[in-house]
């Protein structure tokens, strides 16, 4: 079974992926942070006893942690970059489906945590978390408000508890002046945020954003929606034209920029993150214009790349840099082989 | 050293007066009392306004305290952890700090009601549906759905775009174009953003949405 980001995806040369976020409490426990250890244990038995186990597999943090799962958690998205969903196992437990699309972490920082995950851009993605919300909903005794909505630890997520997140890769609007200082005004336009994949580190510039929705109060989901979508279609076509401009202005220089990039990662012994990401832009930003035919180089292996490289694994002491940079290399050679 | 006036010892205060030592009190007796001032004294008139800030500040700072102290029967939060850590410790904070925490709302999200879905109901997307793998949009806005609906010629105008919508549009972005914005309404704004995205015309679709925005805020 192809892990959900292996899979074909729409606007993918733009967008890496789509994810809905709905967080939901339970009445009758305070929130994690006020949580003893004994309520801990009880919201976790509670939750598992109402799980669909012919949709969701996993369990209990410590149990994934003893499996091995952890680090196909982290590749998948899951368990975040950090691996912080897999801190204090014991008072955590996370569900998800075969490809690892959708999950439901229990014990975060608010009691559950749905997320449905697709590559490219997919707003449907929301229907998959919506119904495995509503299965919660009707099955425990859910916080909920009719003045606020649903009650939450953060006052950011009260109401509809709703996030929806784009990754998208957008080198040429990082790269043009102005670009994203005009991007950020559109998406505050539209009431969203956006923000770098990374503040700082090997990752700052690798061109990947995240765009997500920020109101969750006074507005509905529709409208959460609807917005995204609007805010999204902006993004990848103001994208694509700044990498025409690019491409057409600074032919010769972005063949060459494009050739040595390619020539990199599939020859290359030894990749830092940054080498790796640093060539991914580059690529992303000919791969359409390249009319040599020279390079197999489909989109879909790209984004495996960005993302394997984003969301690797920090074992920081377990290796040293060489062996690190030897795997990153040798794992992205097979990925533009095809091998993968 | 001893007051030479009456004798009491000096300890804190010698006031010398032609190289004779007197306590503080003999020496305003003695008429030397506007030399005497203390420092509080002096400050007092010319440095008014300071204390006034000063007494506000503390003031300030007492409430503030007294505030943060206020704290949730059922969990223990204090507002001032609230404050901190920007979480909330259980559903009953809601009542305990309700009058910070829609502050906090207003603050974050500029709204503090709820406009979502019911607990177990699903969220209706009239004009967002997916069916099946890719993303099927309705983005015409309502207005054309129902010319649609009236038209027995809609069927054929699915397949290939009508050059009279297309003139229509373009015409309608025009209008907007130079139309004053303070005069249309909201549901005109909307609409127009909605037209001048489709068109492309991001420009004025941008203006449109600053009004639009600048309307909400000004509300």
């Amino acid at each position: 079974m192809k892990m959900w980001y292996e899979k074909e995806g729409l606007d993918e040369d733009v967008v890496l992926s789509t994810k809905a976020c709905i967080v939901r409490n339970v009445k009758g426990y305070n929130f994690p942070s006020k949580m003893d250890d004994k309520d801990a244990s009880s919201l976790l038995k509670k939750v598992d006893s109402v799980i669909d186990r012919n949709v969701f597999s996993g369990g209990m943090a410590t149990d994934i942690i003893n499996s091995g799962d952890a680090v196909t958690l982290m590749k998948a998205q899951i368990s975040g970059r950090d691996g912080s969903l897999l801190f204090a196992p014991d008072r955590k437990a996370i569900y998800y489906t075969e490809d690892y699309g959708l999950s439901i972490a229990v014990g975060n920082s608010e009691h559950i945590t749905v997320k449905a995950q697709a590559p490219g851009h997919d707003i449907g993605i929301y229907r998959q978390a919506e119904k495995a919300a509503v299965e919660l909903e009707k099955k425990l005794d859910i916080a909920y408000s009719e003045k606020y909505g649903f009650l939450t630890s953060s006052v950011k997520l009260t109401g509809t508890g709703l996030k929806i997140l784009y990754t998208v890769a957008i080198p040429a609007i990082a790269k043009t002046e102005g670009g994203i200082a005009a991007l950020r005004q559109r998406v505050g336009q539209y009431e969203w945020t956006i923000y770098p994949f990374a503040e700082q580190g090997e990752l700052n510039e690798s061109g990947v954003y995240i765009i997500a929705s920020v109101s969750t109060l006074g507005v509905s989901e529709e409208e959460i929606l609807a917005r995204g979508e609007m805010l999204i279609e902006d993004v990848i076509k103001a994208e694509r034209a700044c990498r025409e401009q690019l491409a057409t202005k600074k032919k010769t220089q972005m063949q060459d920029l494009y050739g040595r990039a390619y020539g990199l990662m599939r020859f290359a012994s030894l990749m830092s993150r940054r080498e790796a990401l640093d060539s991914i832009c580059w690529l992303r930003l000919y791969r359409d214009y390249d009319d040599s035919c020279e390079f197999d180089c489909k989109w879909k292996m790209l984004n495996m790349i960005t993302q394997e490289v984003c969301w690797e694994q920090q074992r920081r002491g377990e290796i040293n840099t060489q062996t690190a940079q030897k795997q990153r290399a040798e794992r992205i050679k097979k990925i533009l082989k095809g091998d993968d | 050293m001893r007051c030479e006036r009456c004798g009491v010892e000096l300890t804190n205060k010698i006031i010398k007066i032609n190289d004779v030592a007197y306590c503080e009190n003999c020496a305003r007796l003695m008429g030397y009392g506007k030399f005497l001032r203390s420092p509080e004294e002096m400050l007092g008139s010319a440095f008014s306004p300071f204390d006034e800030i000063a007494s506000t500040i503390m003031q300030m700072s007492d409430l503030d305290f007294g505030n943060s102290a206020l704290s949730c029967p059922k969990c223990g939060m204090t507002l001032r952890d609230f404050e901190k850590k920007g979480r909330l410790g259980c559903i009953e904070c809601y009542n305990t700090f309700n009058d910070y925490i829609v502050k906090e709302m207003f603050k974050q999200q500029g709204e503090s009601t709820y406009g979502g879905r019911m607990p177990g109901s699903i969220a209706e997307l009239p004009g967002i549906e997916k069916i099946g793998g890719p993303v099927i949009k309705n983005e015409e806005p309502a207005k054309n759905e129902e010319i649609k609906e009236e038209s027995p010629a809609s069927e054929k105008a699915e397949e290939a775009p009508a050059p009279a919508a297309e003139e229509d549009a373009a015409g309608k972005l025009e209008k907007l174009a130079k139309a004053d914005l303070g005069m249309l309404s909201d549901e005109d704004l909307e609409s127009g953003i909605k037209l001048a995205a489709a068109n492309e015309d991001y420009i004025l679709a941008s203006k449109l949405r600053d009004e639009l925005k600048g309307r909400k805020e000004g509300n």
